[in-house]
Parts: C-alpha cells; structure tokens; sequence
C-alpha cells in the first residue's frame, strides 16, 4: 500500500472532505481519506447534525408548551429526561458519522485513521492517533493533495474550557441541563443554543459585541430575532463586551463592559460561542512554505491551489462563510477543476446560510445595505408572513420575506427571510439565483396555496411594486 | 440549388470569427476563389474565398458580428432557384392547414434545433424592442435589412392578422423546402410557435415592455436553456442579439457574464482601432487582444505541457553566404532568395530524414507526419502570426521562396485564407534580422520541435589552423522530450548545419 501512489489524498473527511473524495472516485481517481477523529468531521459529529437533533427537541418542547394555549390540547405537567435528549442527539450523529464511512468504502476511497501532515509536495506523512487502529503506513504517496481540515471552536484570551465553561462541543455532550446560562456571541451558534436552552428553561442571557444580533445578517432580521428572543424570555445584551469569567460559587460570573461601564452577569454555566478558526497548526504547511491569508485562513487561487501547486485546499480552512455546504460545494468544484472539467472560479454569493433556532433564519446574496455599499442600485420587497395564508392558518406568523434586486434589470442579488422553514424557502432562492433569474421570472413562477413558498413570490412582485397580496 | 456559406475554420485554433466587411453583397454575382468577406479571427485578418459560383442571396451575419465556426454567414443561390422561392411560399399557402410538422427539421441535426431556438429568442428580443404586435415580422426586419432585401415573398411586411395564417402555410413551406436552405426556415417555425401565444397575450393595446417580458420568458422550453432571464434582458437592453454571443454556462447557456465580456470586447475592438502604437503606457493595465490570448494560452499550455530541451550548434556560413550571392548574380532564378528560405529548406531536408523531430506527442503516442509543413513565426502588430509552408518535402528552394514570401507579403497587408495559417509540423522563429546572437523558442504545441535562427555574425573562426574573420550563424532547437532524446535533437541539427555548409545540396 506504501509503496503504490494515489491521485488523491485528502486530510479531513468532513463535509468537504468526503465529498470531494466521492466526486473524485466518480471521476476515476484513485483516492485516499485521512481523518483524526470521526468520519464526517465537526458537522456531522459536532456541528450541524447533533445541533439539529437538540432544535428538534427544543421545538417539540415548545409545541407542546404551545398546545393548550393555541390548540385548546390540554396536557398535564410536563417533564423531560435532558440526558435522553443528548442521547437522542448522539445517536443522530452516530449514525450519520457511519454513513460517511459505509459512503466512502462503497465509493471504493480508503478510509485512514491517522493526523495527517505534508512531508512534501507528494506526501502526507500519517502520524498515528491515540485509540485509533495504527495506519497502514508512514505516509502516503499523492499525484495531488487536497486539505479539508476545517475549522475549530474560538476561545477568548485567557479561557479555559472546563467547570460548565464549555464551547459547542462540550455543550453538545453536557446533559446536565444548566439552570442558567450566559452565551457569548449572538452568531448562528449563540443564537441556536440559546434557543435550545430557553426551550428547556434555562435562564438565557445572550451577549454581544456587536450592535445586533447575527452580525453580518440584514439589520432588520436581526431586530426582528432579537424581538422574538425577548419575547421567549431571553436576555439579549447587544454592544457589551466579554472581560472575564470568574468562578463563583459552583457556576461564574461573567464581567462585561458596555460603553465603559461594567457589569456582571452569574450564571451555572458559560457558552463561549464567539466564531471558529481554521485548523492549519499540525499540517505542516511552513513544510512547504504554503501561505496563509488574514485571519490565518490558507491562501488559494481560483482553482483551489494553494501556493504549492500540488496541494489543494477547500472549506473552513480556506475562507469564510464557515459552513458545510459551502465547504461540499467547492470540494466538488475543485475536484473537477483537478479533472479539468471544470472552470476555476467559485460564486461565493450563492451560498446560502441558514440558522436553526425558532424563527428559523435564512439568507443568501448580498442584504440591502451591503448591496448599497458594492454601489449597486437596487429595489427591496417585503412581505411579512402575517399576509401569507399558510402563515396564518399555523399561527406562525412572525418573521418576513425581503428580496433585493437591482434596479436595472431586477436581478436577484440578495434573499433574507426570518420566519418559519425559512431554511427550506431559501433554497428556491437559491436555485433562482444560479440561473440568474430575475424578480419578473420568480413573480411569475406559480407557486402553491396555500404555501409559505408564496411569500416569496410575493416579495419578489413586491420588489417591483407589483404585491398582490400585501 | 441553395448554399450556406458558413464560417470557415482559418486556423487550428479559431472558434469563432468577425465579419469585418462584406466585399460581395445580396444580389451581387459570386465566382468560385472570389474574395467575399473579410474575416478577423484569433491569429488574423483574412479574406474569405467563395467554394462555389453563383448569386449571393443573403447575408445572414453583418459587419461587425461574431459567430462560432460552421454558424452559417450568408446563403449563395443560383438563379434559378432564385426564381422558385416565390412559388414556394405560394405553393405552401395552398396547404394551409397541413399539421405542423416542426420535428421535420428537429431530426435535422441538434445544431438545427439550437438554431431555431436561438432565433426564436431573437424574435422575441425584437418584438420587445418593437413594442408592437409583429411578433413574426420583425425578425425579418432586422436579419434582412431593406436594402439587402431580395426579390422574393417574405413577411416582412405582413400586418398582425397576416401572422397567424402566415404560421399555418410555413410548416407546409418547410417540408418544401428540404433542401440545404432549410435553416432559414426552421427560424420562421420557430417564430410561429410563438406567434399564436404572443397574439393571445397581445389583443389590442400594446404591451407595457415588462409585461412583454414576461410573457416571452414562457415562449418554449428550448428559450429558457440558451440564456438566463438576467442575460436576455442585459442583452435586450444593450441592443445586442444574442446569437452572436457564445455562452459560457452549462450546456453553453449565455450568461450575464458572457454579456458583459461581449460588450467589453465590443468597447475593446472599437478603442484598439483608435490608438495606434500598441506599447503599454507606465502603470496602465491592457486588456489582452484575441491574439495575445491566443499566444498567452498556448505558449503557457507548451511550458506547461512540454518537456522542453534545448540544442545549440553554431554553423559556419560562409558557403551559405557565397551560395546566396552566386544566385542573386546568375539570376538563375526570379526570386530573390533569402536566408530565410535557405534556412527552410535546409531544415525541411533534415527533417525528411529525421521523422520524429516532425511529429506530434497524442494519448501516449508519437504521431509522424506525412508531410513537413513548416511554419515561420512572423512578427506583427501586438503579437506574431504562423504562416505556413505546406508540403516542404516537396517543393524545390525556389518554390519555397515563392511560397514564404507570398505569406509574409499577406502578413503584412493582410488576407491569409485557406490553410495559410494552419497545419505546421515544424516551426522556424528567425530573429536573425534582429540581430541577436542566439535565442531559444517555445514549442508550437502540438509540434515536436521549433528552430531557432540567430543573427549571421562575422566572428573570428579557425581555418586551416588560421584565425580568420569568418560568417557564423547560431542555431537552437527546443524539442519535445516525450518524443525526441538529446541525440535525436543534436543528429537533426548537425544535419541542418552539414545542408548548410554544403549549400550545392540545397538545390535538389
């Protein structure tokens, strides 16, 4: 095995990672997959599915909590096993996790547990990993490598992770159910979780840097979630700063600062949820003098290729938006770039972000103001689901459609929405945006009634100042 | 009998090509080898011969457009087929009401049924543009403009309520017409299809052009695949029609992109014919021509690709001196003979002999060439050309001379057509006249091999022990390593230099 040489190795099988090892096995590459930990990386293992899993839970909570009061369905007390709630989400990911295995063997790659490392622009030396089975070799020979390292959770200076100071990870495997919680950053992660644990009663108390939640979202949908937050009983702290954390009692006291004056927040347990990193420390990049960029992401050029012309480098590792899809979406790009069929180039405008919590939100393009900001003339519509029939009959109706588009030719630049399955109404904005659709053409799409999807239409003939229905 | 004159392939690498100018127009009469058209593509600008006598009916590409190789141009008729077309319409308008058989041109080729999508979609562009009920006619009215209009029916001119019965006769007018005419009729079924939507859309007033829009964006499946909504309108707006661009998406859909890379080529070419000297000012940024992208890609594909080695020999040319100079004063030819050709041939005898430095690296297998085609790589503006000298191996040196500076009078006063420019096995870069000691060139892929000639150089050489003022010349070979080793490359060289120390041997 040592000796024979593969067209591809690549280090990580997260979504980026064992999608691309697939893709390249379709297109006749022989293929390798190096992974440290667990088959399918931080977004099946400790990101996007076990998180998904706890929302579930968390929304069925609320459901039932909801049922007396807007169905008339009376229920008596209601209790919950949180350690089943962990459970069921590990379970999720566990078998999800060996999916990605069963997937990789029948798409004939070979799955190695090691920590994998260039040696040379051909070689990726395999260091073996604790309580993992030994690998087959010192280092693998490849014709091309490709890293998918991805990132990892971002502490603040001076935190140490331990006593109920936990990031997502920790939290994802914590089933003992915090009585109170401060959460350090209002992005998808803080959002999310504080969600989750306002569903189980926990005191929520969610803290930000910024002047709104969901930095980098449209500013309206984030006022909007910081209202709907409110109206759950979370405590939103928006343009406060982190200080310390110090232990108190057997739980913390979190100093902050806003404006100069400080405060301090106790709870039982801290959620640092304050971004992610790119894991590029153990690769041995300064090997090959591969460079980083800003923010110590790897630098690449249109094709993927790092400064190293054989080795490669896609995902969190690369650039941000951190998101799988995203890292999915351009392992396959540079896969069949390698292929040469395939263009170099990869439309990051068309990625679509999504947060789960309740009201789910979701966005893809460019939001108004950034928009502006790139000098583009454009026209918004609005429609809030409070005009959409579906909307009304499930008594979900908080939350909005705002789809904007230039001037000119009513180009689809940008989509938020804030509401409910707003995640699965993006995607149609999505598709309308790779096809370089218009707001004409999504307008007059017929969509079905009674659907949420017609909110879309409707911001769509909105933007045109052409609203049926609003 | 009908013709299509379509873009012709005038070299390796051309996709696509401009009319620059028409030279024959609709009705002028059009003899085999006549000069038509003139053509700029990637490497050049040249003249476009006719294959075939007769009238030149229609112009279906106009000055100053591009379209892919193979797009039909213009449609060469004889007279008596000139004559027919207006029966045909008339003898079709007696079947009115046959069913519409749109498929008998679909089993045509796929390229026919890109075709009528394509000018379906400028129907639609157009009647938007119109903003009035025409929807069939106004097709004609841009693709045939009154001036070149010829005699025969067309519907131009048809008022709205002549649409509909005119979309009934033309299905029967298109099995009529089964002959190589029949692109043109394949664009008018298409234009039907969409009438009677368009008609059920329109009654009275006319459209609002957003309204418009939207109903043209349902005409027909094959529509939406070729251009996104975003593209179509850009392009509505610019003015441009769209079959001139060449998409870029899946399946070759045109993209907003391919719309703005048009239009900025369009900017580009008008804004190169006002400045003249090509050199770059300090600090400024140049978007590159056709030809700079042409030589941009493949001189970075050869570095890539080829394995390049280098052999360097000096030739003594001293005979080669005496040799030229004894022509030139016995006249014993017409033409003036140039080191140049005495180059060519030289080589062109060296490469008889050694096949392989004449040969092609393809899926893991040398290619030998039946025939030595030697290129020279010839300066002009902003870029260099290829001429090429076909069939070398058989040509005696003055036929040579003959051919070389035919292309290089054509280089300089444009007008290549036919295979000038493509189809070399072998390339010779001569900068001798540049004066420079020696050089190395890139490989033209998918040559094996290019020689490059230096300056002859008067330079202190030994002779019958004496150090003498001597005639020197350096020549280097880049060959392919996949296909030639160092011996092969130095044999072939010395070959050259013993052609051309013993120059006698040249005039076989």
């Amino acid at each position: 095995m040592a000796a024979s040489r593969y067209d591809l190795v690549v280090i990580g099988s997260g979504p980026g990672g064992y999608v691309a090892a697939i893709r390249a096995s379709q297109l006749k590459m022989r293929v390798a997959v190096v992974e440290r930990d667990l088959p399918g990386g931080v977004c099946l293992n400790w990101g996007c599915i076990p998180s998904k899993a706890l929302l579930n839970s968390a929304e069925t909570m609320e459901l039932i909590r909801g049922a007396a009061r807007e169905h008339g369905i009376q229920t008596d007390e209601i209790r919950f096993d949180f350690k089943r709630v962990i459970a069921r989400s590990r379970a999720a990911a566990d078998k999800l996790s060996k999916g990605v295995r069963f997937l990789l063997r029948k798409n004939k790659v070979d799955y190695i547990e090691a920590q994998g490392s260039l040696l040379g622009p051909h070689t990726v030396a395999l260091t073996p990993v604790a309580g993992k089975s030994p690998p087959p070799a010192e280092a693998l020979e490849a014709e091309r490598i490709l890293i998918a390292a991805g990132s990892a959770e971002r502490l603040l200076p001076g935190m140490t992770i331990g006593d109920n100071l936990m990031t997502s990870k920790e939290a994802l495997l914590n089933d003992r159910l915090p009585g109170s919680i401060v959460i350090i950053g209002a992005g998808a992660i803080g959002a999310e979780f504080g969600y989750f644990y306002q569903a189980f009663g926990s005191k929520v108390t969610i803290v930000e840097l910024e002047k709104q939640m969901l930095p980098g979202m449209d500013a309206e949908i984030a006022e909007e979630l910081r209202k709907e937050f409110v109206k759950k009983g979370v405590t939103v702290l928006l343009g406060h700063s982190y200080q310390s954390a110090k232990r108190k009692g057997s739980g913390w006291s979190v100093g902050l600062n806003a404006n100069g004056s400080e405060t301090t927040v106790d709870a039982d347990a801290v959620l640092v949820a304050v971004g992610r990193s790119p894991v590029t420390h153990e690769l041995g990049l300064d090997k090959l003098g591969i460079e980083l960029e800003r923010g110590g992401f790897i630098k690449t050029d249109e094709s993927f290729r790092t400064s190293c012309p054989s080795v490669y480098a896609i995902g969190d590792v690369v650039r941000p938006p951190l998101l799988a899809h995203k890292a999915s979406a351009e392992g396959v790009a540079a896969v069949e770039i390698m292929a040469g069929i395939r263009q170099p180039g990869f439309d990051l405008l068309s990625i679509p972000a999504c947060i789960y919590c309740e009201p789910e939100v979701a966005s893809v393009g460019l939001s108004e103001a950034e928009a502006k900001r790139r000098g583009l003339d454009v026209k918004v519509g609005r429609i809030p689901f409070r005009a959409n029939g579906k909307a009304v009959a499930v008594n979900q109706t908080e939350g909005f459609v705002k789809i904007v588009a230039t001037r000119q030719y009513g180009e689809v630049v940008g989509c938020q929405i804030i509401g409910h399955h707003a995640t699965d109404l993006i995607s149609e904005v999505v598709l309308g945006k790779t096809l370089e659709t218009t707001t004409a053409e999504l307008g007059r799409s017929v969509h079905p009634h009674p659907t949420l999807s017609e909110a879309i239409m409707e911001a769509a003939l909105a933007a045109d100042g052409e609203a049926i229905n609003f | 009998m009908s013709t299509e004159i379509t873009m012709p392939k005038l070299s390796d690498t051309m996709e696509e090509g401009k009319i620059l100018r028409w030279l024959k127009h609709p009705g002028d009469q059009v003899r085999h080898g006549e000069p038509i058209a003139e053509i700029e593509t990637d490497k050049a600008d040249m003249v476009m011969e006719a294959y075939d006598d007769g009238l030149l009916d229609e112009i279906l590409v106009h000055e100053g457009e591009s379209v892919k190789v193979g797009a039909v141009i213009a449609v060469l008729r004889s007279a008596a087929e000139q004559a027919r077309v207006g029966e045909s319409a008339s003898s079709a308008a007696a079947k009115r009401g046959s069913p519409g058989p749109f498929t008998a041109t679909k089993g045509d080729t796929s390229q026919s049924a890109e075709n009528q999508a394509l000018e379906a979609e400028q129907a639609e562009t157009q009647s938007a543009e119109a903003q009035r009920p025409r929807v069939a006619s106004v097709r004609q009215i841009r693709r045939r403009r009154p001036e070149e209009e010829p005699a025969e029916v067309s519907v131009d001119k048809t008022s709205f309520s002549d649409v509909s019965r005119q979309s009934e006769t033309e299905p029967g007018a298109e099995q009529h017409a089964g002959d190589n005419s029949s692109r043109f009729h394949p664009a008018v079924s298409a234009v039907q299809s969409a009438a009677p939507t368009a008609i059920a859309a329109a009654p009275p007033p006319p459209l609002s052009p957003t309204q418009t829009r939207g109903q043209e964006t349902s005409l027909s499946a094959e529509n939406k695949l070729r251009a996104s909504p975003l593209a179509r309108r850009a392009a509505e707006e610019a003015g441009i029609d769209l079959s001139q661009i060449r998409g870029t998406g899946p399946e070759g859909r045109i993209t907003k992109r391919d719309v703005d890379n048009f239009l900025r080529e369009q900017q580009l070419f008008k804004f190169r014919r006002l400045i003249a000297p090509r050199e770059g000012l300090p600090g400024s940024r140049e978007e590159l021509s056709k030809m700079r992208k042409t030589i941009a890609h493949r001189m970075a594909q050869s570095k890539r690709e080829i394995p390049h080695f280098y052999v360097t020999i000096e030739v003594d040319m001293e005979e080669a001196v005496k040799f030229k100079n004894s022509l030139e004063a016995t006249e014993i030819f017409e033409e003036d003979i140039t080191y140049n050709d005495i180059i060519i041939k030289a080589t062109a005898l060296a490469l008889s002999r050694y096949t392989r430095m004449n040969a092609s690296f393809e899926n893991d297998g040398i290619v030998i060439y039946p025939n030595i085609n030697i290129g020279m790589a010839v300066a002009v503006e902003d870029g260099l050309i290829v001429p090429v000298i076909h069939q070398c191996e058989q040509k005696t040196l003055p036929e040579i001379s003959r051919a070389a500076h035919r292309l290089i009078s054509k280089a300089a006063h444009g007008g290549f057509s036919g295979d000038d420019l493509s189809g070399a096995t072998f390339t010779i870069s001569n900068m001798g006249m540049l004066g420079v000691e020696h050089f190395a060139a890139v490989i033209v892929p998918p040559q094996a091999a290019i020689l490059a000639v230096s300056a002859v150089k008067d330079k202190p050489v030994v002779r019958n022990g004496q150090v003498v003022v001597g005639k020197t010349m350096m020549l280097t070979v880049a060959c392919d390593h996949r296909i030639i080793d160092g011996v092969v490359g130095a044999r072939f060289l010395n070959e050259v230099k013993r052609f051309l120390e013993n120059p006698a041997s040249l005039l076989v």
